[in-house]
C-alpha cells in the first residue's frame, strides 16, 4: 500500500508539476476575493473605530489566516475527477484494486495542494509586509489544535465535495450543484466576514453545519479566540460531521458505481 | 451596417445552440438569481454594521453592483466563450477560414460567440442600477447620469481593447491559452469602490487591469466627483486604448502562420 501511495504521489506531484504556470493564475485568481473582503472591513473599521467589538487589526489577522486555513482544507476534486466519470475515462481506474477517489484522487489533490501552498509562501510574506498585522493573540497552543481540526476539516470538505462529484453518475448538472454548495459555502463558512458578524438567523444554522469547521473554527483556534468549551464543541462537530461524510460519500459512490456503464460502451 | 448583419446572424445561431440546452438555461437563471440574492445580503451585512463604504452609501453601492453586474456579464456573454474558441483555432489552424472571409477579423473572432441567456442579466443591473440611483436620489442629476452613461461605455471599451491585446498575444505566444484569466481574477475588485482599497491595489485595478475604470470610475461620475477634464481624459484614453488594441491585432495577425507544416 505504501508502494502504491508512493508511486501515485510521484505521477500526480508530476502532473501538477507540469501544469505551474496555471496554478500560478488559479492562485491569484482565488486570492482576490479574502483580500478584497479585507480591505472593505478594515476601511469601516478604521473609519468607525470597530465593528462590532472587532478592530481593524482584528480583521487583518482574521484574513491573513483565512488565506492559509482556506488553502489547507479546500480541494478541487470536481475539476480533476467529474470529467472521468462523464467522459468514460473512469473505466480505467475501476478495474484497478484501489479505490479511484480515495486513494488517486486524494493524492492529486494533495499534490496540487502541496504546490499552491509553495507558492502561496512567498504571496503570503508579501502580503504580510503590506498589512503589518499584530499577530500577538497567537499561540502554539492554539496552532497545535488548529492542524488536527484542518487535517479533519480537509476530509470533511474532500468526501463532500467527492459525494457532489459522484452525483455524475446521475446527472450531468455537477457543476450546478457545485456552485449551489459553493454559495453555501461563502454563506456558513465565515468566508465573507467573520461569522459573528452575519445575521443572528445565519449563525445559528451555521452551527450545525459542517462549513464553518472548514474556516471559521481553525481560523478561531489559531488566533485564539475560543474558549475551551467552544474548542471542545468543534471538535465533536468535527468528528460528527467526518462520519457523517464518510458514510454518505460511501453510500452515493457505491449505489453510483453500480449504474456507471461508462460512455461508448 | 454590414457588422450589425453578421450580429444579428451570431445572435440567431446562438439563440439555436441555447435552444438545444433548455434546462441548462433554467438552471443556469435560478443560480444567478441565487447569486444576486446573496449579493444583496452581503450588501445588507455591510450596510448593518455601517452607513457609508468609503463615504459611498448603500444605493450607491447597489447601483455599483449592476455596473459589475455589466462588466461581468460581457466577461461571461462573450469574453470567454470567444477567447475559448480563438484558443482552439490557434492551435488546430481553423483560424484560417476566419481571415478567410472579407469582415474584419477582430468583429469575427470577439463576437462570434454570445451566451445568449446572459442578456437576461443586463436587464438585471439595468434594473439594479435604477434602483440604486432612485435609493441615493438627491445627489444625483441629469448632467451626472449622462456621463455616467458615457463612462460606462468608454470603461466597458477599455476592457475590450485590453482583452483583444491579451489574446492577440496568443500569435507569438501559441501556449498563450491562460489569456483572460488575470481580467477575471481581478474581476471581483469591481463590487466595492476601488476607493476603499490600499493603494497598491488601486494601482493596480485603475492602470494595470482597469477594472475600476469601467465600475468605480462611472459610479464616481453618478456623483459628481469627476470634473470635465477628467472625464475628457477617460473619453480620450478609451479610444486611444481601441485604436492602439487594434494595431496589436494588426501586428499579430501577420505573425499568424496556420498550424501545419
Amino acid at each position: 500500500m505504501f508502494l502504491i501511495i508512493k508511486r501515485l504521489w510521484q505521477v500526480n506531484w508530476a502532473e501538477q508539476w507540469q501544469y505551474r504556470a496555471n496554478l500560478l493564475m488559479y492562485l491569484m485568481y482565488w486570492l482576490v476575493s479574502p483580500i478584497i473582503y479585507l480591505a472593505v472591513w478594515t476601511s469601516i473599521a478604521n473609519a468607525k473605530g470597530s465593528v462590532n467589538g472587532f478592530t481593524a487589526n482584528d480583521f487583518v489577522t482574521y484574513y491573513m489566516v483565512l488565506l492559509i486555513c482556506d488553502q489547507v482544507t479546500s480541494n478541487i476534486v470536481i475539476h480533476t475527477f467529474g470529467y472521468k466519470i462523464q467522459d468514460g475515462s473512469l473505466s480505467g481506474e475501476l478495474i484497478r484494486p484501489i479505490h479511484p477517489m480515495l486513494t488517486n484522487g486524494l493524492v492529486n489533490n494533495i499534490a496540487f495542494k502541496a504546490l499552491t501552498i509553495m507558492g502561496l509562501t512567498p504571496i503570503w510574506i508579501i502580503l504580510y509586509f503590506l498589512f503589518k498585522p499584530d499577530f500577538s493573540s497567537v499561540s502554539m497552543t492554539g496552532i497545535l489544535l488548529a492542524i488536527p481540526a484542518m487535517i479533519m476539516a480537509f476530509f470533511i470538505g474532500y468526501l463532500l465535495s467527492a459525494s457532489i462529484t459522484a452525483l455524475a453518475f446521475w446527472t450531468t448538472r455537477i457543476y450546478s450543484v457545485h456552485e449551489f454548495y459553493f454559495a453555501l459555502i461563502l454563506l456558513f463558512s465565515g468566508q465573507f466576514v467573520p461569522l459573528t458578524l452575519m445575521p443572528p438567523v445565519i449563525q445559528n444554522i451555521a452551527q450545525y453545519l459542517p462549513f464553518q469547521l472548514l474556516i471559521y473554527y481553525p481560523i478561531q483556534l489559531i488566533l485564539g479566540r475560543l474558549s475551551t468549551e467552544q474548542i471542545i464543541q468543534g471538535y465533536v462537530m468535527s468528528f460528527i460531521w467526518l462520519g457523517v461524510a464518510s458514510l454518505l460519500f460511501n453510500w452515493v459512490w457505491r449505489n453510483g458505481v453500480k449504474r456507471y456503464s461508462a460512455v461508448g460502451a | 451596417m454590414q457588422n450589425i448583419k453578421l450580429l444579428s446572424a451570431f445572435l440567431k445561431v446562438n439563440i439555436q445552440m441555447a435552444l438545444a440546452y433548455r434546462a441548462d438555461t433554467v438552471v443556469n437563471i435560478l443560480l444567478n438569481l441565487m447569486w444576486l440574492g446573496w449579493e444583496l445580503l452581503s450588501l445588507n451585512i455591510i450596510f448593518s454594521n455601517t452607513t457609508t463604504l468609503g463615504g459611498w452609501g448603500i444605493g450607491e453601492l447597489i447601483a455599483l453592483l449592476g455596473v459589475f453586474r455589466l462588466v461581468n456579464t460581457l466577461m461571461i456573454a462573450l469574453i470567454w466563450p470567444n477567447t475559448e474558441k480563438f484558443n482552439q483555432s490557434i492551435r488546430d489552424g481553423s483560424m484560417d477560414y476566419t481571415i478567410l472571409q472579407p469582415v474584419n477579423s477582430m468583429f469575427l473572432v470577439t463576437f462570434s460567440r454570445i451566451t445568449v441567456w446572459r442578456i437576461w442579466d443586463l436587464v438585471l443591473a439595468v434594473i439594479l442600477i435604477v434602483v440604486g440611483i432612485n435609493m441615493a436620489g438627491d445627489v444625483t442629476t441629469p448632467l451626472n447620469i449622462l456621463t455616467f452613461i458615457l463612462l460606462a461605455i468608454t470603461g466597458t471599451l477599455i476592457i475590450y481593447s485590453l482583452w483583444i491585446v491579451l489574446i492577440a498575444m496568443t500569435f507569438w505566444f501559441t501556449k498563450f491559452d491562460n489569456n483572460v484569466t488575470i481580467l477575471q481574477a481581478l474581476l471581483d475588485s469591481g463590487r466595492y469602490p476601488a476607493t476603499v482599497y490600499p493603494a497598491w491595489l488601486r494601482i493596480i485595478v485603475t492602470f494595470i487591469i482597469p477594472i475600476a475604470v469601467a465600475t468605480t470610475i462611472p459610479l464616481q461620475a453618478l456623483r459628481g466627483e469627476l470634473g470635465a477634464g477628467q472625464v475628457v481624459l477617460f473619453v480620450a484614453i478609451s479610444i486611444i486604448s481601441f485604436w492602439a488594441a487594434s494595431i496589436v491585432w494588426k501586428l499579430g495577425l501577420k505573425r499568424y502562420s496556420g498550424a501545419s507544416s
